[in-house]
């Protein structure tokens, strides 16, 4: 673990360009280049407003803000994980060709789509402003949602990433798993319509907690709850170590099969 | 030992075994995995790239690896290199070592070439800042000023390697690895790459230089290892290690497979 902080600060500048060619690359061939880190979400949060708001009727009040406080986050965590999964394999031909700590790819996958999440903050602060939504005085907690979440992301990055180089279906199976994780996370509902005898097994889901805090920062106006704080920091920290962990005894043989 | 005095060992193998499981048809999906995972054992074989290989090349000295094609000598650069550590053995490398550079040294073709300078300078633990102010001198020595701008992946092999050379060259690393980059390069660059080697030498840096063309071979090198299956058949002088090879290509006939 100390290792990994090390040289997280030792290569940031590294890091950095990496994720800022991610960003590049990303958008380089397209007309509307970086529009679309902003348009990507904001069109999102349209489909799924008219779908839940017009069509199946949730009820909610304020649904758009209620589903952004959930969804944007979301897009940053699922983005995170598909850019991560492909970024050993990607960077192959570099891997191959001088000696760079490996955990840098992942990282700076994970970096850029942070990045481009606290750019979909300016579209989210629109909505608000649009519905009339106040901005509560409990933004000042969502760091520490945002914290767990990296962290989150961070250790299945690392997981993801491993796997994908000796496997390379797993970038197509994540894209099914987070569909169906989508689902079970309470991201476009609240979890007050799922039936009393599934929240059991909806609590073992530490993104509840996590997504749970950028909501009640944003949409409901309460201080975050005691365990949300402790599963977001503890249960990311634990993730960040398992990920890692499995990282650092395959990264040496990624050269030989990328 | 340290790395700075004149007569220290800049690389040192000893008895470095590299072993590769290559697999004739790899199951890299699903439905592969499945169909061949009875069948596993018989895919799969493993291939001795290094047996035992030791040597030493002093601080100052140019050290010419030849040898067929699948004989080794990539793989030790890339021991060298770091970029995979050896199957068994030692292995100590003092100082700053240059990227490998070969065919399409391009780092990343949708970014331009100034960036992919950029790019890799701070791999090689630069910083930004220092790339670039490094970057004026690259592209001149590259030739390649009106083409800084231009993704790489318009850029011709010979527009790579050109890039390639100027990057590993101009970040000043105590050792050079040169594998084969000579082979792309039109006349005139290839003079240069040769000239500036031998300002490399008489600045007393290290060098590997692995190579098909004998003649550069003799220009550059002080001593030359002959490999042959991951052996060293052979160590010295370049006229005499040479004259080794040659005999091997006759006994070994035209078109001989690449391993027994």
């Amino acid at each position: 673990m100390l290792e990994l902080f090390r040289d997280t600060y030792r290569y940031r500048e590294l890091i950095w360009i990496l994720a800022v060619k991610e960003l590049k690359v990303r958008y380089k061939r397209s007309v509307l280049g970086f529009f679309w880190a902003l348009l990507h979400p904001l069109l999102m949060m349209v489909v799924l407003t008219v779908v839940f708001s017009s069509i199946l009727r949730f009820g909610i009040e304020k649904y758009p803000v209620f589903l952004v406080s959930g969804l944007f986050p979301w897009i940053f965590f699922s983005q995170s994980l598909l850019y991560a999964s492909e970024s050993i394999v990607t960077n192959g031909p570099l891997i191959k060709k001088v000696y760079v700590p490996k955990l840098v790819f992942p990282l700076a996958a994970i970096l850029a789509n942070l990045i481009n999440f606290l750019l979909s903050l300016l579209p989210m602060a629109l909505i608000l402003l649009l519905l009339g939504f106040p901005f509560h005085t409990t933004w000042v907690f969502l760091p520490i949602p945002l914290l767990g979440l990296v962290l989150f992301a961070v250790g299945c990055g690392f997981i993801v990433s491993t796997i994908n180089v000796f496997f390379h279906d797993m970038h197509h199976i994540l894209q099914i798993l987070l569909t169906a994780y989508f689902y079970f996370c309470p991201v476009i509902y609240d979890l007050s319509v799922v039936e009393a005898r599934f929240h059991g097994l909806f609590r073992w889901n530490p993104l509840l907690y996590v997504l749970g805090g950028f909501r009640s920062a944003i949409y409901y106006g309460d201080p975050l709850p005691a365990p949300a704080v402790a599963v977001a920091l503890g249960g990311g920290l634990l993730m960040v170590a398992v990920g890692y962990a499995l990282f650092r005894r395959y990264q040496d043989t990624f050269p030989l099969y990328v | 030992m340290t790395a700075g005095s004149p007569d220290s060992v800049k690389i040192r193998f000893e008895n470095v075994w590299q072993r590769f499981h290559v697999v004739r048809k790899r199951a890299r999906t699903l439905h592969s995995a499945l169909v061949h995972l009875s069948a596993r054992r018989l895919m799969q074989f493993e291939l001795e790239a290094l047996k035992g290989v030791s040597f030493a090349v002093p601080a100052g000295e140019t050290l010419g690896i030849i040898g067929r094609n699948g004989s080794g000598k990539s793989t030790i650069l890339k021991i060298i290199a770091r970029i995979f550590p050896p199957s068994a053995g030692r292995v100590e490398v003092n100082g700053h070592v240059s990227p490998l550079i070969e065919l399409g040294a391009g780092f990343h073709p949708e970014l331009t070439g100034r960036e992919n300078v950029v790019l890799a300078g701070v791999l090689l633990g630069f910083t930004r800042r220092q790339m670039e102010g490094k970057l004026d001198a690259i592209l001149a020595f590259a030739g390649m000023q009106e083409f800084a701008d231009t993704p790489l992946r318009q850029y011709s092999t010979g527009m790579l390697a050109r890039l390639g050379f100027a990057v590993a060259t101009e970040i000043d690393p105590d050792i050079l690895l040169v594998d084969e980059v000579l082979a792309v390069g039109d006349e005139g660059f290839q003079r240069k790459c040769l000239e500036r080697m031998n300002s490399f030498r008489r600045q007393g840096k290290t060098m590997v230089f692995v190579s098909h063309e004998m003649g550069q071979v003799r220009a550059v090198c002080d001593r030359v290892l002959l490999l042959h299956d991951g052996e060293v058949l052979a160590e010295g002088k370049p006229d005499e290690v040479i004259a080794r090879y040659h005999a091997l290509l006759r006994e070994m006939g035209p078109g001989a497979p690449v391993r027994k």
